[in-house]
């Protein structure tokens, strides 16, 4: 289990690049990157997690976490590259209401309602 | 006795350790006890190298009661330690700054004092007694 | 520390003498005894030199300079010993003390499964730590309605159990059966919002059943949907609903549905602990969930919750890595 965190500045936008898992154990390293990040006014924060192949409860409550903080700075925040797998977790949590996400493969999420 | 050792490289510590140890050894400490002394003084004197620059080893005799031992002050004007209590408990994860390993050298001498101030320095006093 | 040395003397003495296994098993035991004084290793080594020269009042300078040097690196480690052992009490308190706190757990969060005739309901909570993330309350007030919160909180251990008490109070406050999903989980939403941090939040499903006319009213806070088995149709359904998680933005609306439960149907509400499985995404767990389910609803609902878990269980190679709680409600 491990994971690896990259960013890349280019201009107003900040490019990050999750590769690995993000549960429990990992979760801290991922906050402690975004942490670190400084947030001004009109940033758009990217984040790519095509290499995410795993998420737990714990890695979305850093994403919420930094959403918030992300907001509040008035900048914004982006994810990209969603699996499948991800896609139906930012639904069904709803989070996919509030946040910005854009999938590569799109994917049909049906709310399975009837 | 009294003698001040400026630590601004590794090789002061020696020197600070060297001091520590003859000065044990002239008021009549055993083997292990200048070992520990000079243990001590080592740790002092690394964690102000590490972490704070530069700093200051005092070694100097005491009396009180009638009793004689030395005494070992360290000081320095570094990052200061944000809760000395906390420092001062087992286990603490201290490694990575000026309160490294200070419940060791307690446990290695009778008494310690410390005074911290975040951003001005921390002053570390530690006694035995023969 | 005298009298340590003499005693050490004569085991030393005879050793040099006659070295047999008995002699080295009697040094031994002696060496028990000095720990459990408190007698540090340079200590031990100060008194091996002093016995030596004792012994041999010729032996060799180099010898001399080689135990002193010992001693002197022994002090650090002693020191790194006698922190690792206090490492290791504070950590057996921290054992008991959460062992206590499991025991407070269980007794604050415990709920009683109602039994009633129109309805056959079953429950299993297993915990994968000790402190469970996962919470199941019901509500009944006898001949009207019954009401069930499954509720997740994020992350586990004991930052979640705290929450949960907070879930489990906020449930109590609302006391009766009858409140609509949608205003319980407004009204929950309100109180965790207010209370936790940024990174912690709560997934629910609510779901409450009118005894009289059969009807099941649900709501969900980003929760995992619950799986209702249609007898008449012979098909299933999954019951999910709009809805963000409790305890990230104030003021949120939740949508409830409506379903009526006839002769044979159920419901199976879970947490995730139930769907996931980390190391296999190919797997569809909810058809799995399902087939089970169909296997086994010829068994009562808490039977039906109970073979879930163990053929669960034996599908996951690595065991089950979440907390996991199923309800089953069974017409």
């Amino acid at each position: 289990m491990n994971i690896n965190v990259k960013f890349q500045k280019d201009g107003e936008v900040v490019h990050g690049y999750i590769d690995g898992e993000i549960d429990t154990y990992t979760a801290p390293i991922l906050r402690e990157e975004l942490d670190a990040l400084e947030i001004e006014k009109d940033l758009l924060v990217q984040l790519d997690l095509s290499k995410v192949s795993y998420l737990d409860s714990t890695g979305l409550g850093i994403f919420v976490a930094f959403y918030k903080k992300v907001v509040k700075e008035n900048a914004h925040f982006k994810l990209v590259g969603l699996t499948a797998r991800l896609v139906r977790l930012f639904e069904i949590t709803g989070l996919s209401e509030l946040m910005d996400i854009e999938t590569n493969t799109k994917v049909e999420y049906n709310n399975e309602s009837i | 006795m009294k003698s001040t050792i400026n630590i601004t490289t590794e090789w002061d510590i020696v020197t600070a350790r060297e001091i520590g140890r003859n000065e044990a050894k002239k008021i009549g400490f055993d083997t292990v006890n200048q070992a520990r002394i000079a243990t001590v003084i080592s740790e002092l004197a690394r964690n102000i190298y590490l972490y704070a620059s530069v700093g200051t080893i005092t070694i100097e005799t005491v009396e009180q009661d009638g009793k004689v031992g030395l005494a070992i002050t360290a000081a320095d004007q570094g990052p200061g330690i944000e809760d000395v209590r906390a420092v001062m408990q087992d286990g603490f994860s201290t490694s990575g700054s000026i309160g490294a390993g200070l419940p060791g050298v307690k446990r290695l001498m009778d008494d310690i004092e410390i005074q911290s101030q975040l951003k001005e320095g921390t002053t570390v006093r530690v006694k035995k007694w023969l | 520390m005298k009298e340590l040395k003499i005693q050490y003397k004569k085991i030393l003495v005879d050793y040099i003498e006659n070295q047999s296994e008995r002699n080295l098993y009697i040094g031994q035991n002696f060496i028990r005894q000095l720990i459990q004084k408190n007698i540090t290793p340079e200590e031990v080594i100060h008194m091996h030199k002093q016995v030596m020269e004792e012994i041999f009042p010729e032996l060799p300078v180099v010898s001399r300079h080689g135990y002193d040097f010992l001693i002197e690196i022994m002090v650090y480690f002693g020191l790194t010993l006698k922190e690792h052992q206090m490492l290791l009490e504070q950590q057996e308190e921290m054992r008991i003390e959460m062992n206590v706190a499991t025991k407070i757990q269980s007794v604050l969060l415990k709920t009683t499964v109602p039994q009633i005739d129109e309805i056959d309901i079953g429950m299993l909570s297993i915990p994968i730590r000790k402190m469970n993330g996962d919470y199941v309350h019901f509500l009944n007030d006898e001949e009207n309605y019954v009401g069930v919160a499954v509720t997740d909180v994020v992350g586990k251990g004991v930052p979640a159990a705290l929450c949960m008490s907070m879930v489990k109070y906020g449930l109590d406050t609302l006391e009766y059966a009858e409140n609509n999903p949608s205003y319980v989980l407004e009204v929950l939403n309100r109180i965790i919002e207010k209370s936790v941090d940024d990174s912690m939040f709560v997934s629910m499903f609510y779901g409450r059943l009118d005894l009289a006319r059969s009807i099941f009213t649900y709501g969900s806070a980003g929760h995992e949907p619950a799986i209702y088995y249609n007898a008449a149709d012979n098909a299933f359904y999954g019951l999910g609903a709009k809805g963000l998680l409790l305890g990230i933005m104030p003021e949120m609306k939740y949508e409830q549905t409506e379903i009526p439960l006839y002769e044979g149907d159920f419901i199976i509400m879970m947490t995730d602990g139930v769907t996931e499985f980390r190391h296999d995404d190919k797997i569809d767990s909810r058809k799995i969930i399902e087939q089970l389910a169909l296997t086994y609803s010829h068994l009562s609902a808490q039977e039906m919750c109970e073979k879930l878990y163990e053929e669960l269980q034996k599908l996951q190679e690595q065991g089950l890595d979440d907390d996991f709680t199923v309800v089953i409600f069974k017409k």
